[in-house]
């Protein structure tokens, strides 16, 4: 690659010839690495759950910014005035350009305390009653929730592994959920280090993660499978299929990534930032970790895990360990269609030769490729057949 | 090939999105916003303890009667497994919600002092004035005085509807004082109209209100002797004698056959408590039926109610008295409201939000695609359309919302609407590289773009699905809006894209031209 252009040039072609799979293990490296740190602040820190999950109630003032009234101490003073505990009370005050508000979460209450206070607020804001939001959900309903959202998420797992296993195959469908897993566990890990707070807002962006992880992988998966077969014939190892399918849908990835993440960022940035749609906020920011980790782990994790697991399947164990990278890599993608097959065939005759090189280095197989090209050329006269 | 299939098709997918978008335009119809975007009170029941799935039907019935009778705008009502949701916008007292919402319906058997039609001829007036004292005395000594009776093994015994008159009577519910008929009725002890004080409140069970029937007949019910609960939970429609008929159980005990009973004989023998001899089941301040009672006593452990019903009125008896012995009982599990100005600013910042992120990712495709990226432009815009269409038919038909997360499920969705074009196209660049003209390469990288795309589609599908079917609330309208638009995805690239990128690949004006940045191969004529 001479400067970042031609870079950018080729994968605007689809003419890349990274190695994925050999330099797998940095990939799944860094995963572990992100994975383990997310895992490890579910563990110690673990995730604030929102009043729906546990139940509660919640106030949301609207005030002018100027107004100081509405501090700290004077919305714990109206608690207090009106018997709730305000000492486990969580006050925070959403800012954006447009809108401030001021939301007050407590545990559960009576109906009599959450009008009473709600027309404290109004009164301490100067707004009318009808201006100040309040929610309250029974602590048993935030558990159902809870379980209904768990019991969904199992039934999809079975339902997706099922489809891809029928669609695809199973040791595909086993990877695309370890990715898919590996995404949720990143943006739920993101989640508890920055202490955002759970709301139903959360688990639907957590369900979007899973469903856009699923896809992305689906779609790299299915080039795969694809590659698989048109590489029956010739013979390659199952690392070169799935290398050159992932440079081959790499400028797919990366364009649907942004695609999708452009309108995310939109809501971050224009929604929340400068229209100070609070609500958005928490959602967005699961979204777009979501969507990065998921083409990541498409690229990353769930195909070179795949090679893993299918490398040693009779029919490419005999091939295992063989890349060929740069320009075999590209004269296997089929820039050039005679090469293509001479470069198959010396290949296999390579395997035969040298049983576990790990790389065949490019110039070896070009000039393979070249030689095999002229003599596949000339057919030898077919054996002729014995007679009894 | 055939040209003609993939014009018709582009036409016959443009007529008809338009025309339908034209139309919901027209009709004035527009997607429902949920209470999130527009403000307004939300609350979520649960029945308490076991219930039974016909009854929860009749709850929700109640309620959607005592919601639409406060007549809020587009109250949405949804009934999940055993959750009932109820989203009442404009409505920004919870209290008033809590109100509406959450009593218990009970059913109430009732003596009838009168019946009568509601007119406005102030001729025969009864003065309201005067209690009734002795409604509220006789009462008591009444029960004590009522024993189990060993009756033979008697059939069951019948009661007659007083033939409702199915005549309609324009119902002036504004009518304060109202005045009765007496006319039609034969009131039992003098011929001087009883003067009656009514109740305030017509779900009182301890006074004396006035009530009407769903055909307008007004009634004048006396304290309420015994509730639905004497019934087993076992009514039934059935014919009869070649009549539709309700067959119910009564429970044994004081709660039971005893209470009923002592109202029965009370009605047969047209005592002052009941002087018309009819026995009214009360409904959520509504008389369901208003039957004669035939027989002082009820020995053989069940009633029968008949009457010229038709089948549906018998059915409706029936399901109403069954609720009646096991009312659904509600524990309001969230209540919520929104504030409208909250509601409004939300929506605002989710549009413009929505309108931005859509515009940045038509500019990067532009930037990318160039040519191409027409296609997507166009497509996007038939989609939006489309969406538009079916979230308003939607709404106006089933009472879908749009609520903040509905808008989400639809901004992820414009990914995977983008996502089907950028696989089409990358194929398509995959093909022209290996050397296929612009027409081959298209129609071959369709098969497996399009093999690529259902596969992704479906899994967002029963991501869908799934959600859909088994959460509530929120995560609900997001699963819905996400899968409306994944099916639209699938019907769009297969009748837009399809047929438009194949038109196009075909006309004479590109061929050998430079395709997605790269150079085609002019076909050998």
């Amino acid at each position: 690659m001479k400067n970042r252009f031609a870079g950018l040039g080729r994968l605007y072609r689809g003419e890349t010839t990274f190695d994925f799979i050999g330099r797998r293990t940095i990939g799944f490296a860094i995963s572990l690495l992100i994975v383990v740190a997310g895992a490890g602040s579910l563990l110690i820190q673990g995730l604030e759950l929102g009043i729906d999950f546990r139940g509660g109630v919640a106030w949301e003032v609207p005030f002018d910014g100027q107004r100081g009234e509405l501090a700290d101490k004077n919305a714990r003073a109206v608690l207090d005035a009106n018997n709730v505990e305000s000492t486990n009370a969580k006050i925070q005050f959403l800012t954006g350009t447009e809108l401030q508000i001021m939301r007050v979460q407590v545990g559960d209450q009576t109906e009599q305390t959450r009008l009473a206070v709600q027309k404290s607020y109004a009164q301490l804001a100067n707004v009318p009653v009808e201006d100040v939001s309040v929610a309250s959900v029974s602590s048993s309903w935030g558990r159902s929730i809870t379980e209904k959202a768990l019991r969904a998420l199992i039934v999809f797992f079975v339902i997706v592994s099922l489809y891809i296993s029928w669609r695809l195959e199973w040791k595909m469908a086993l990877t695309a959920i370890i990715a898919m897993a590996h995404d949720v566990i990143i943006s739920v890990g993101v989640y508890s280090l920055l202490g955002f707070e759970v709301t139903p807002a959360t688990v639907v962006a957590f369900l979007t993660i899973l469903g856009f992880s699923l896809y992305d992988t689906v779609v790299v998966f299915d080039r795969v499978l694809e590659n698989a077969k048109k590489f029956a014939a010739s013979r390659q190892s199952f690392s070169n299929i799935a290398n050159i399918s992932t440079n081959e849908v790499l400028a797919r990835s990366l364009n649907t990534t942004l695609a999708s993440a452009l309108p995310v960022v939109s809501l971050l940035v224009v929604g929340s930032f400068i229209m100070g749609a609070k609500s958005l906020e928490d959602f967005a920011v699961a979204l777009l970790v979501g969507m990065i980790a998921g083409t990541y782990s498409s690229i990353f994790v769930a195909v070179p895990l795949l090679d893993v697991l299918k490398q040693n399947e009779p029919k490419y164990k005999p091939l295992k360990g063989q890349i060929a990278v740069g320009a075999a890599m590209s004269e296997l993608m089929g820039h050039g269609d005679i090469k293509r097959l001479a470069v198959t065939k010396s290949s296999k005759s390579s395997s035969s030769a040298t049983t576990e090189t790990s790389l065949v280095t490019n110039e070896e197989l070009i000039a393979q490729a070249e030689q095999r090209a002229t003599s596949l050329l000339t057919h030898p006269p077919r054996p002729r057949k014995k007679r009894r | 090939m055939n040209k003609r299939r993939h014009i018709i098709s582009l036409v016959l997918l443009v007529v008809i999105v338009a025309s339908s978008f034209t139309a919901n335009l027209i009709a004035g119809n527009k997607p429902a916003l949920g209470l999130d975007l527009q403000g307004g009170a939300s609350v979520t029941l649960q029945p308490e303890g076991a219930f039974d799935k016909a009854n929860l039907d009749v709850a929700v019935e109640i309620i959607r009667a005592r919601v639409d009778s406060i007549g809020v705008a587009e109250p949405e009502i949804i009934l999940q497994g055993g959750t009932v949701i109820v989203n009442l916008p404009g409505v920004k007292d919870q209290q008033q919600a809590l109100d509406i919402i959450g009593r218990t319906g009970e059913l109430l058997l009732r003596p009838v002092l009168q019946t009568g039609m509601l007119n406005e001829n102030p001729s025969t007036t009864i003065a309201g004035d005067t209690t009734q004292d002795s409604t509220q005395d006789t009462k008591q000594p009444a029960v004590t005085d009522t024993v189990p009776v060993a009756g033979g093994p008697g059939s069951s015994r019948h009661i007659n509807t007083s033939a409702a008159t199915s005549t309609t009577v324009p119902v002036s519910a504004s009518t304060t004082v109202p005045v009765l008929d007496s006319a039609t009725v034969a009131p039992a002890d003098d011929a001087a109209e009883p003067k009656v004080e009514l109740g305030e409140d017509p779900n009182d069970p301890s006074q004396t209100v006035l009530l009407l029937d769903k055909q307008g007949i007004a009634y004048v019910v006396g304290p309420a002797g015994a509730s639905g609960k004497v019934f087993k939970n076992d009514a039934r429609a059935d014919v009869q004698t070649g009549e539709w008929t309700v067959v119910v159980s009564l429970r044994d005990g004081a709660d039971g056959d005893v209470q009923w009973n002592k109202m029965a004989a009370d009605c047969f023998n047209r005592t002052e408590l009941c002087p018309t001899g009819q026995l009214a089941m009360v409904l959520d301040g509504t008389v369901i039926s208003a039957p004669t009672v035939n027989e002082p006593e009820f020995t053989g452990g069940s009633v029968q109610i008949s009457g010229s019903f038709t089948a549906d009125e018998a059915r409706d008896l029936a399901k109403i008295l069954e609720f009646g012995a096991v009312p659904v009982r509600f524990v309001v599990s969230q209540a919520q409201t929104v504030s409208a100005t909250l509601g409004t600013d939300s929506l605002r910042a989710a549009i413009i939000s929505g309108i931005v992120g859509t515009l940045l990712v038509l500019i990067l495709l532009i930037a990318y695609y160039r040519l191409m990226a027409l296609f997507v432009v166009a497509g996007m815009t038939i989609s939006i359309a489309l969406l538009w269409s079916l979230i308003s038919v939607l709404s106006r038909t089933n009472g879908l919302a749009l609520s903040l997360s509905g808008i989400a499920g639809i901004i992820v969705s414009i990914g995977i609407a983008v996502d089907s074009y950028i696989v089409f196209f990358e194929r398509i660049k995959d093909e022209i590289r290996v050397g296929k003209t612009l027409k081959n390469s298209v129609i071959r990288s369709f098969e497996s773009a399009w093999r690529t795309i259902v596969a992704a589609d479906t899994v967002s599908f029963l991501c869908a699905a799934v959600l859909w079917f088994l959460t509530v609330g929120s995560v609900r309208g997001f699963a819905f809006f996400l899968g409306i638009s994944a099916l639209t995805d699938l019907v769009i690239t297969y009748f837009f894209t399809r047929s438009a990128v194949l038109l196009f690949a075909r006309s004479k004006r590109v061929q050998g031209k430079k395709i997605l940045g790269i150079q085609t191969v002019k076909p050998e004529v």
